[in-house]
């Protein structure tokens, strides 16, 4: 698009005046790149020797180094996780006493109320010391199947934090290189799936030994002095980057009002009012006026409000920035404590990407007046949290399993959004049927787009999906933990909503349809159905260009009759 | 058909023609005396045969070689991967398991790229309305829950068919292990429908995880009738010529397949052209006596590194193709259809000739991997590139010669290099026209260093046992500065850098990579059984040798098994030891296993179960190397070769040094050229550091000793 060209080049003329990194340019080239390659090379090694579906096919973790002064230096992994890590070390060193750390230590902290997401979220890191001396702190978050409680993969609708799963505040792991097994016990004793917990801890801690040994390489090579040094360019680099970005977005107040169904324990729709400054280089989320926290397990703490807009502000600034404490420490989030958007101990969280997703599309509904050419309409907006727990006949254990599912993405100005895909702040992969079979006792019916669940518009909304979870050989307890059954994702500039979620046990017979939050017994032969929104079209129906409707027609995409109906184009199959 | 393998063929030449995209180059070995011919004729890129078959009458002509005195025919070819890239692929459709036809549109279900709000996804190969289910179902254990419906088999064929469909895929759930419903539903349309082309995923590509193993599939039906014709044209053209010696074409894991086999298969040539230029590479290396070797070839966008270990190029199982595609497994998923065949690590960076090198709003500096490729190139070219690259910087310090490049064919204009390198950074960093362009080469040295250690230190490989092989138009004129800085001390310099992907073409074997699923924990495991599946793959590789016309004496083959944890998702592969398979060799397997993952991954669970999820077997059928001729003797100097001297900077002495330019074509084996200094040759250029010196070796190989 031309627009974004020249507003690139406007960009880099202005950019004139920003003095450049006070080191040696090579060394500042060298350095940026190699702490981006630690930060790959642990999301590998966590990925390869990781046991679950979710965190070894799904890829749902991050990695991070954190330098001496607790900053983070480089992160790679899903968006939703990093300003949590950049908010749980910092929170965990201090509350252990950075003095106190030994080569060799580990730990793993989980508590929400510590700045981690939900207590599926498991932080693992480890100090860097090189010849005796503390360099920083290298962290990997991944999301384990199930930390226990009340229900299968640790997703219920549940009404305190205690009935969600074990609560690890700052909690060392292991000690002068080995893990310490009566806190690893406790652990798993503690959990459904024990083989899976253990093997996907030891891949976080071999992840961290990965980016140790690799930050010992730099240092040996560069000096720890010129570390430092390295560090704190980058970050002032960063800021200044950032800096220049946030000031030549549009200045002043954005606001939007949107909701989410319920809590899964009243019918009461969660009312979400959020007013977004952007002035001087800085970004402010106001949040004032947002429902009080519910009972059930929809809340999200102050710093996963923090991240929706940082989110967002990542995919408005160049893409160049690194990702790093001089962009996360941005953005702040105002507003009155205790409310959905700020809750406090004991609530109940799991549910709060849910929440948060609603959020990330609210800003964009917020900003889209004044950013009309560089924002989607609302996508699925939905993570769809699915668990599974029963006996495993084969291997005559008890299992549990997790997975997310994809749906419709938003609209854009110039484009339709896509079928089938993760959203907002998510981008974990889906898990292969054949292996999803070959590891546990549970058939996947169908898994296919769902027709005419795109909002319709000159743009249209991605499709949504459906996913049939047969249990054909044993009986289950199943978890939904989701929203999005009444409140549609929105259309922009005059496109239409997309299709509702639904919920639907055995949906080939007595099709009974399920509320978004639920743990419930599927029978032998049972079937669970999900089907996840589809997005919000962009611009109105009556301006898409009939071509475009034949090809969705003749693709199956949009019946005969909704193209007739809605688009006013005849088209056959 | 000529015997291939036969080590008494009484053919006496043996050619191979590579196709670039400006050139066609063809090199011709000749048995008898051990000479290498080389003919370059113009591309055409609008019918790549013709290329082809102008470049091979001409190395005939030129030479006076008889037709019949042709015993082998290799071929590299980018005709797949333009296929892709181009979206000039056949139409296809797809019958996939009833309920599961989406499986192309749904993909991994993530989003390219994070941050991008205006993301581009590939569009699916098989448009949604030609993919379609029929009612069957197999479980994972091999139950037959929904019984294979026939007649909608048929139904959906002839649908697919009135549609346009050239060739039709058959993907099913579990048919990497439990293929009948794949074979049943061929059946049924080859009786239907004769004539129309079906691939089977069980067929292709054995291996669990539907979205890979059908995109595998489809990637070859959308192949299957250009490629195929292409294939038969030369082949046809070939015979009409009268020659015997069988046309081979290599395929991305660096054998070669006969045509009639690869057209067939043509999902296994998409890096044909890389996977030559690594091999021809492995041979000079292997010649000069380096059995290890890494090899780093810089052209005009990007530069490619790959490791060869004792002979064997390092294999990756699965990449991407497609305009936007990384091609890499774990970086970058989603941008491309995936591809599961086995094909030579390159690890690809963006730094080449013509990328670009500027100061980023932060006020860094950054090169690559924006390029300006060949047009319009560098700002030296005057073509109208007025961004500043690391051709313009090697210009300004004296490194290329701006009458000489390309052999003279391309004049380069050092007032525009330097008013790039003015502009984009010299000025915004307060640096003067040297100090940018040397911050320049260094910034893309390093990131091409950097590209070096992650296939070699990351994997926890020591470079310093290896030799850097440079090809490539830019690789000479870096690879000294790239060794010293991961403390590798030998660098070779081929006599043609840019010729190596065609000399790699008849540096191979034919080789055939076989995998079956059998996901069987170790302990559980029936050494019989596993023995008979070899045994199988065995006989399955044999018979595609014989077909060709490979003696037996000629065959061999290498066994793998493919090992993880029980619960791991990806596996390490372990050599199986020789003979027949039994409970020692499985203890043996496990054990190599535990260190292997000891060695890649820092730790091993020695008291876990390990579970054998492929079996992999390499049928090879030898062929004879080209034993290169020597060079024309000399003594140490080579002042004989000496054309010119000119003022060169290196960073390293602080400034710029008068510097010998020596001429490649008159340097003698034995000769000696000690640093600073230039080696200039048609197609490329070599450039020897203060402290380092380069010999000509006996088959005119530079040498570096750095």
């Amino acid at each position: 698009m031309p627009q974004v060209t020249n507003a690139r080049e406007a960009l880099a003329d202005l950019a004139e005046g920003l003095p450049p990194p006070d080191m040696d340019p090579i060394t500042f080239e060298v350095l940026r790149n190699a702490f981006m390659t630690v930060t790959e090379e642990m999301a590998v090694t966590l990925r390869r020797t990781a046991y679950s579906t979710n965190v070894k096919t799904r890829g749902d973790f991050s990695c991070s180094v954190i330098d001496r002064d607790l900053r983070v230096i480089a992160q790679s992994g899903q968006p939703g996780h990093l300003v949590s890590i950049a908010t749980t070390i910092p929170a965990s060193v201090r509350e252990i006493g950075i003095e106190k750390f030994r080569p060799g230590d580990a730990f793993l902290v989980n508590d929400p109320y510590r700045g981690s997401n939900h207590l599926n979220d498991i932080t693992c890191f480890a100090p860097v010391f090189v010849a005796g001396e503390l360099f920083g702190f290298v962290a990997n978050m991944a999301h384990h199947v199930d930390v226990g409680g009340a229900s299968p993969a640790s997703l219920g609708v549940n009404t305190e934090i205690f009935q969600e799963g074990v609560i690890l505040p700052v909690t060392q792991i292991a000690a002068d290189g080995a893990i310490i097994d009566n806190v690893m016990n406790l652990i798993l004793a503690n959990v459904r799936p024990r083989r899976e917990v253990l093997g996907d801890l030891r891949a976080q801690l071999s992840a961290n030994a990965v980016a140790a040994r690799r930050i010992g390489e730099l240092i040996a090579t560069h000096g720890l002095p010129t570390l430092r040094k390295f560090c704190d360019e980058l970050l002032a680099y960063t800021n200044r980057w950032v800096d220049l970005e946030l000031r030549r977005l549009p200045q002043g107040t954005f606001r939007a009002e949107v909701f989410r169904d319920d809590d899964g324990i009243s019918d009461e729709p969660i009312r979400l009012c959020i007013a977004v400054t952007l002035k001087d280089g800085q970004a402010i989320l106001d949040i004032t006026g947002t429902s009080p926290q519910v009972r059930g397990p929809m809340n999200a703490t102050r710093m996963q409000t923090r991240r929706s807009l940082t989110h967002i502000l990542r995919c408005l600034c160049d893409p160049r920035i690194p990702n790093n404490s001089g962009f996360l420490d941005r953005v702040q989030c105002v507003g009155p404590d205790r409310t959905v958007l700020t809750a406090e101990s004991p609530a109940a969280v799991v549910g709060a990407f849910e929440t948060m997703y609603r959020v990330v599309s609210g800003i964009m509904l917020a900003l889209h007046p004044v950013l009309p050419e560089r924002l989607p309409a609302a996508g699925k907006s939905l993570v769809v949290n699915l668990g599974f727990a029963g006996w495993h006949p084969r291997l005559r254990e008890y299992y549990c399993y997790m997975e997310t599912v994809g749906g419709g993405d938003g609209a854009r100005p110039h484009k339709d959004g896509y079928d089938a895909v993760q959203s907002e702040m998510q981008n974990t992969e889906n898990a292969p049927i054949e292996e999803v079979e070959l590891n546990y006792p549970v058939m996947i019916k169908r898994y296919e787009l769902i027709e005419d669940s795109g909002g319709p518009g000159r743009f249209r909304g991605g499709l949504g999906v459906r996913r049939d979870f047969w249990f054909a050989e044993e009986e289950c307890s199943f978890s939904i933990l989701s929203d999005g059954r009444k409140f549609a994702p929105w259309g922009l500039a005059g496109g239409g909503e997309g299709r509702v979620a639904r919920y639907v046990l055995d949906p080939d017979g007595e099709a009974r349809e399920l509320p978004s939050k639920v743990t419930l017994r599927v029978p032998k032969g049972g079937v669970v159905s999900v089907q996840t929104p589809g997005g919000g079209g962009f611009g109105p129906a009556s301006a898409r260009d009939p071509a475009k409707v034949a090809e969705d027609v003749a693709n199956r995409k949009v019946s005969a009759a909704a193209a007739a109906g809605t688009y006013g184009v005849k088209a056959v199959r | 058909m000529a015997l291939a393998g036969s080590k008494g063929g009484s053919g006496r030449f043996r050619i191979g023609i590579d196709i670039g995209g400006t050139f066609t180059d063809v090199v011709v070995f000749d048995r008898a005396s051990g000479e290498l011919m080389l003919v370059k004729v113009p591309s055409v890129p609008a019918d790549p045969a013709q290329g082809f078959l102008n470049g091979f009458d001409r190395a005939l002509r030129q030479y006076g070689i008889a037709i019949g005195d042709v015993e082998f025919i290799g071929h590299g070819t980018t005709v797949a991967t333009n296929t892709i890239i181009e979206g000039k692929g056949a139409t296809a459709g797809l019958i996939a398991s009833e309920g599961f036809s989406d499986v192309l549109e749904i993909a991994y279900q993530i989003r390219p790229n994070l941050f991008d709000l205006m993301y581009d996804k590939p569009r699916p190969l098989v448009a949604r309305r030609m993919a379609l289910g029929v009612p069957e179902r197999i479980g994972p254990d091999g139950k037959v829950y929904v019984p294979l419906d026939q007649a909608a088999v048929v139904e959906r064929a002839r649908a697919l068919q009135a549609m346009g469909a050239e060739a039709v895929v058959i993907a099913f759930l579990h048919s990497y292990r439990f293929p009948a419903h794949e074979r049943a539903a061929r059946d049924a349309i080859q009786r239907a429908c004769p004539g129309l082309p079906v691939v089977l995923s069980s067929d292709v590509c054995p291996e669990f995880r539907e979205y890979p193993r059908t995109s595998t599939s489809v990637v070859n039906a959308v192949l299957l009738p250009r490629v195929g014709r292409y294939v038969a044209r030369l082949g046809e053209a070939l015979a009409e010529r009268g020659a015997r010696g069988g046309l081979h074409l290599m395929t991305s894991s660096g054998g070669v397949m006969a045509g009639p086999v690869a057209a067939r298969y043509p999902v296994q040539l998409l890096e044909s052209g890389p996977a030559a230029t690594v091999l021809g590479a492995n041979h000079v290396a292997a010649v000069a006596g380096f059995p290890n070797a890494i090899v780093f070839d810089m052209g005009g966008t990007t530069a490619k590194v790959a490791m060869v270990t004792n002979g064997a190029p390092r294999i990756t199982d699965q990449f991407e193709v497609g305009p936007m595609a990384v091609a890499s497994d774990t970086a970058g998923r989603g941008r491309g259809h995936p591809v599961r065949t086995p094909t030579v690590e390159m690890v690809e960076v963006g730094a080449g000739g013509g990328s670009v090198a500027a100061v980023d709003p932060g006020g860094a500096l950054s090169v690559g991997p924006e390029s300006m490729g060949a047009d319009p190139g560098p700002a030296c070219y005057a073509q109208g590139g007025a961004k500043a690259t690391i051709t313009d910087a090697n210009l300004i310090l004296g490194r290329l010669n701006p009458d000489f490049f390309l052999g003279g064919e391309k004049m380069l204009d050092a007032a525009l290099a330097e008013a790039a390198v003015q502009n984009h950074i010299a000025r915004r960093r307060g640096w003067n026209l040297t100090e940018a362009a040397n911050a320049i080469i260094e910034v893309g040295v390093a990131r091409m260093a950097a590209a070096l250690k992650m296939v070699s230190i990351r994997r926890g490989i020591d470079p310093r046992g290896y030799v850097l092989v440079a090809c490539g138009g830019g690789g000479p004129l870096h690879a000294a500065a790239i060794a010293r800085q991961v403390g590798m001390t030998a660098v070779l310099i081929p006599p043609a850098p840019g010729l190596t992907s065609a000399l790699g073409l008849l540096a191979t074997d034919l080789r055939h990579d076989l995998v079956r699923n059998v996901m069987t924990e170790t302990r559980n495991a029936d050494p019989d059984a596993l023995d008979a599946a070899y045994g199988e793959l065995a006989a399955e590789g044999a018979r595609l040798l014989a077909e060709e016309a490979v003696p037996p004496e000629a065959m061999r083959h290498q066994r793998l098994a493919d090992l993880c944890y029980v619960g791991q998702a990806f596996q390490l592969r372990i050599p199986v030891p020789d003979g027949p398979v039994t409970a020692a060799t499985l203890a043996v397997l496990q054990d190599r296993f535990h260190a292997a993952h000891k060695a890649a991954y820092g730790f091993a669970s020695e008291g876990e179960p390990t579970e054998i999820v492929s079996l992999r077997l390499a049928a090879i059928g030898a062929i004879q190397r080209p034993e290169l001729r020597e060079a024309a003797r000399g003594g140490d100097n080579p002042a004989a070769a000496l054309k010119a001297r000119r003022k060169v900077y290196f960073h390293e002495a602080g400034g710029a040094l008068d510097c010998p330019i020596y001429d490649r074509a008159r340097l003698a084996a034995g000769n000696i050229i000690a640093g600073p200094a230039v080696v200039e040759q048609m197609d490329t250029t070599t450039l020897l550091p203060p402290g380092a010196t380069a010999t000509v070796d006996r088959i005119g190989n530079l040498l570096l000793r750095v």
